[in-house]
C-alpha cells in the first residue's frame, strides 16, 4: 500500500504544481495577482469541450486553439481590465476576481453545470508500476508537468522576452530605464500564465468533470500552492505541490477524504503566520530588510 | 326580535358564503404550481421539464374541473441552486419565499433537492399553508417533523424514494449478490450530505447484521473529484463489492477512476450521472458492469409499469431524444406524477383549499409513472417490490452499452452478471 500512497502522492503533486504554475508565473514576473486564474482554467475546459463535441475538431488542434484563446484573453484582459489599476493591489484582485466570478456564473447561467461536460482521456489504459496500476492520464499529468517545469525554466532563461520577464520581476524600474516595455511584458505575462492554465486544464480535467466548481477549487489550489511555496519561486512552487499533494493523499488514506480541502486553507494560515515569504520565497523577507 | 333573528340569518349566510368562497376560484382563473427546484442539476431540470409535460397533457383535456368550471394549470419554477456546493440554506429559502410571494401558488410540486433545505422549508410551508409535495429529497426526518407536528406540518408530502427506502432496496439487492456469488466484504462511499450518510448507515447497519464485513466508510464533500484515496483502501481491503451513493455531477468519474486502478470490486449503488442512457458514451464506457439503482421507474422505463414506458417515449417526443437519453434516475418519474397527484386532489376536493387538498391528497390511490401511489401516514409515499401494490424503484446493470434491468424480481428483464475484472467467491 505504501507503493499506491507514493505513486499517486508524486502524480497528485504533479496535479496541483500543473493547476497552480500559471498563477505564481504571473504573479511573480509582474506581480499582478490574476484571481480570474480559477474561471480561466474552467473557460479552457468549456472550450476545448466545445471544440470537441459541438465543431467535432481533432483532439490536438483542439487544444492547440484552446491554449491560443486562453492566451488571448488573458492579453485582452491585461489592457482592458488590469492596466487600469496596476499597481494597486486590492483593486488587482478585486478586478480579477469580479472577472472571474461573472465568467464561472456565465457559465451556469448557460446551463454548463451537469456531468455531461467530461473531457475524453487522451489515452484510455494503465500500467504497472512496482505493481500497482497507474492510469496513462495520470502519467500523462506528470509529463506535461515536468514539460512545463522545463519549458518556463528554458524561456525565462534563455529567451530574450524570458529574460526581459526576469527584469522586470528583479527591478520594474531599472528595466524600465534600459528601454523594456513593462507593460507589454506584464500583459505577455498574464497571456502565458492563461495559456498554463489551459495546459493544466488539458490534462487535468479528463480526470474528473468539468464544472463550476471546479474553478474556485483551482483558484484556492493556486493560491495555497504559490503561498506555501513562496509565489515568486518556481522551487518553492514544486516543493509546496510535493508537500500539500503528499498530505492530502495520507489525510485521505488515513483519517477521511472529507478533510483534505482543509488541508489548503490550513497550509495558508499557518505559512502566513510563520513564514510570510513562503517556505522559499523571498517577497516579504526583503520588504522587511528594505 | 324579528329583527335580530333577520340578522343573525344574514350574518349566518354570510360566514357560510365567505367559508364556501374560501379556496374557490373564479371563472378562468388559472390554479397556479410552483416549482422551486435546483434547476441547475440534472434531476431538477429533468423534474421541470416533467411537470411542463403532465401540465400540458392535463390542460389539453380541459384542466382541473371544480363544480361546473374547468381550470388551467400554470406552472412557475425558481432555480433554488441547492445542489450547488457552498450555496447557503437561506438563499435557498428565499428563493422559494419570493415564489410564493410572487405567484401565489395554490400547490408546490417537486420542491427541494436538498434535505437540510427541505426541513427548512417545511416551516416556511406551515406558515403560507401550502399542500407540497417533494419529489427529490430524501430525508426520513421529514416524515418525523410530519408524525411529531402534523397540524404544523400536515402540507408536506413526499411520493418520490426516502433514504430509508434506497437502504431496503440496497440491502435486498446485497442479499442477493451475498447468496449469488458468495460476496461478504462491503466497502461504503457517500457524499456528505443527510440523505446519503442516512442511506450509507442504514445499508451499514444491514451489513454487520446480516454477517458482511463492512471494511471501509468513506464520505466526500459536495464536488470531490478525487476518489483516488478510497480506490486505494477498497483494494488494500480486498473489498468484494464497493457501494457509492453520489448525486453530485463529479461522483460519475468515480467508475472512471476504478477501471483505470483496476478495483476488481463490484460497483453497487447510487451513482446519479451513471443513471442515463447516455452515461455509456460520455464516461466512455468505464461504468460496464455496474449495478445501479434508479429510485424510480420512469427515466428507466420497464415492461410491467406500462406507465414508465409511455412517459418515457412522451418525454422524448416532447423534448427530443437527447433530452431523454439524459433524463436522471431520480426526480422526473414523481415530479410527473406530483402534477396528476395534485391536480386530483384538487378535482376530489373541488377546492383550492389547503386544508381539503391535504385530506384529499392523504386519500390518493392512483396509478402512475412510478407504480400504485399511496401515501402512508407521515405522508411519504409506499415504496416496495410490486408496482401493482405500491410505488417502485429498480436497478439495472451496463452491459455493453444496455441498461438491463435486473432488480426487483417483478420487473426483472435479466440477471445480474460479474464482469470480467470481478471474480465470484463460490
Amino acid at each position: 500500500m505504501i507503493t499506491g500512497i507514493i505513486i499517486y502522492g508524486l502524480v497528485n503533486s504533479f496535479i496541483l504544481a500543473l493547476v497552480a504554475m500559471g498563477f505564481s508565473f504571473t504573479f511573480g514576473i509582474s506581480g499582478v495577482a490574476n484571481f480570474a486564474y480559477g474561471a480561466l482554467y474552467v473557460l479552457s475546459g468549456y472550450l476545448i469541450w466545445i471544440f470537441l463535441n459541438w465543431l467535432k475538431i481533432p483532439f490536438v488542434l483542439a487544444s492547440l486553439l484552446t491554449i491560443l484563446l486562453s492566451a488571448l484573453f488573458g492579453y485582452v484582459t491585461y489592457y482592458a481590465v488590469l492596466l487600469r489599476v496596476r499597481g494597486i493591489v486590492l483593486s488587482e484582485v478585486t478586478a480579477t476576481f469580479a472577472l472571474g466570478v461573472g465568467l464561472l456564473e456565465f457559465f451556469r447561467w448557460l446551463g454548463f453545470v451537469t456531468y455531461e461536460f467530461s473531457l475524453p482521456s487522451i489515452k484510455k489504459g494503465s500500467i504497472s508500476i512496482l505493481g500497482f496500476p497507474l492510469d496513462y492520464q495520470r502519467l500523462f499529468v506528470v509529463i506535461a508537468g515536468l514539460g512545463l517545469f522545463i519549458f518556463i525554466y528554458w524561456f525565462t532563461h534563455y529567451t530574450r522576452i524570458g529574460l526581459s520577464l526576469r527584469g522586470i520581476a528583479q527591478n520594474e524600474r531599472t528595466a524600465i530605464s534600459l528601454g523594456i516595455n513593462a507593460n507589454r511584458l506584464a500583459a505577455i505575462s498574464v497571456a502565458l500564465g492563461s495559456a498554463f492554465a489551459a495546459v493544466a486544464a488539458i490534462f487535468v480535467l479528463p480526470l474528473g468533470i468539468i464544472s463550476i466548481n471546479t474553478g474556485y477549487e483551482a483558484l484556492l489550489i493556486a493560491i495555497a500552492v504559490g503561498i506555501v511555496g513562496g509565489l515568486e519561486s518556481l522551487s518553492g512552487i514544486i516543493l509546496a505541490s510535493l508537500i500539500l499533494g503528499f498530505v492530502q493523499v495520507l489525510v485521505g488514506f488515513y483519517l477521511s477524504p472529507d478533510w483534505i480541502m482543509v488541508i489548503y486553507l490550513l497550509a495558508i494560515i499557518l505559512i502566513l503566520v510563520f513564514m510570510p515569504s513562503g517556505l522559499l520565497g523571498k517577497f516579504k523577507e526583503l520588504e522587511e530588510r528594505v | 326580535m324579528k329583527i335580530f333573528k333577520v340578522y343573525a340569518i344574514l350574518s349566518f349566510i354570510l360566514l357560510l358564503v365567505s367559508g364556501a368562497s374560501y379556496g374557490q376560484l373564479k371563472e378562468g382563473e388559472p390554479i397556479v404550481f410552483g416549482v422551486p427546484t435546483a434547476l441547475g442539476s440534472i434531476e431538477g431540470r429533468d423534474s421541470w421539464m416533467s411537470v411542463q409535460m403532465a401540465v400540458e397533457e392535463i390542460n389539453k383535456k380541459g384542466g382541473i374541473r371544480i363544480g361546473t368550471r374547468r381550470h388551467e394549470i400554470r406552472a412557475y419554477a425558481i432555480d433554488t441552486r441547492e445542489h450547488e456546493p457552498g450555496i447557503p440554506l437561506h438563499d435557498a429559502l428565499i428563493a422559494q419565499e419570493k415564489l410564493i410571494l410572487e405567484r401565489k401558488p395554490h400547490a408546490i410540486v417537486v420542491g427541494n433537492f436538498r434535505s437540510e433545505v427541505l426541513l427548512s422549508t417545511m416551516d416556511l410551508i406551515a406558515k403560507h399553508r401550502i399542500p407540497y409535495i417533494c419529489s427529490i429529497a430524501m430525508t426520513p426526518l421529514m416524515q418525523k417533523k410530519v408524525t411529531e407536528d402534523y397540524e404544523k406540518y400536515k402540507y408536506t408530502f413526499r411520493n418520490a424514494l426516502n433514504a430509508p427506502y434506497l437502504s431496503m432496496y440496497l440491502s435486498k439487492l446485497m442479499e442477493f449478490i451475498g447468496k449469488e456469488f458468495g460476496f461478504t466484504k462491503a466497502y461504503i462511499v457517500v457524499q456528505d450530505t443527510l440523505w446519503a450518510t442516512a442511506t450509507g448507515s442504514g445499508l451499514e447497519k444491514w451489513f454487520k447484521e446480516n454477517k458482511w464485513e463492512v471494511v471501509g466508510f468513506d464520505k466526500y464533500p459536495l464536488g470531490a473529484s478525487d476518489f483516488s484515496s478510497t480506490l486505494m483502501k477498497v483494494r488494500a481491503t480486498k473489498a468484494d463489492v464497493i457501494v457509492p451513493i453520489f448525486d453530485m455531477p463529479q461522483s460519475g468519474i468515480l467508475l472512471k477512476q476504478a477501471r483505470a486502478m483496476k478495483i476488481e470490486a463490484l460497483p453497487v449503488g447510487f451513482i446519479s450521472p451513471i443513471a442515463p442512457e447516455n452515461a455509456w458514451d460520455v464516461f466512455e464506457g468505464e461504468v460496464e458492469g455496474f449495478v445501479n439503482l434508479v429510485f424510480e421507474v420512469g427515466p428507466l422505463p420497464v415492461k410491467a409499469v406500462p406507465k414508465s414506458i409511455e412517459y418515457n417515449r412522451n418525454f422524448g417526443l416532447r423534448w427530443g431524444e437527447a433530452a431523454r437519453k439524459s433524463l436522471s434516475g431520480h426526480g422526473p418519474g414523481p415530479s410527473y406524477d406530483a402534477v396528476y397527484i395534485m391536480a386530483d386532489a384538487i378535482q376530489r376536493a373541488q377546492s383550492v383549499d389547503p386544508d381539503a387538498v391535504v385530506k384529499a391528497l392523504e386519500a390518493t390511490d392512483m396509478h402512475g409513472v412510478v407504480g400504485r401511489i399511496r401515501f402512508a401516514k407521515d405522508h411519504q409515499v409506499v415504496y416496495g417490490l410490486d408496482p401493482k401494490e405500491s410505488a417502485i424503484g429498480a436497478a439495472f446493470q451496463w452491459r455493453k452499452g444496455k441498461r438491463v434491468v435486473v432488480f426487483p424480481d417483478v420487473v426483472a428483464e435479466g440477471k445480474i452478471e460479474l464482469p470480467p475484472y470481478v471474480k465470484p467467491k463460490k
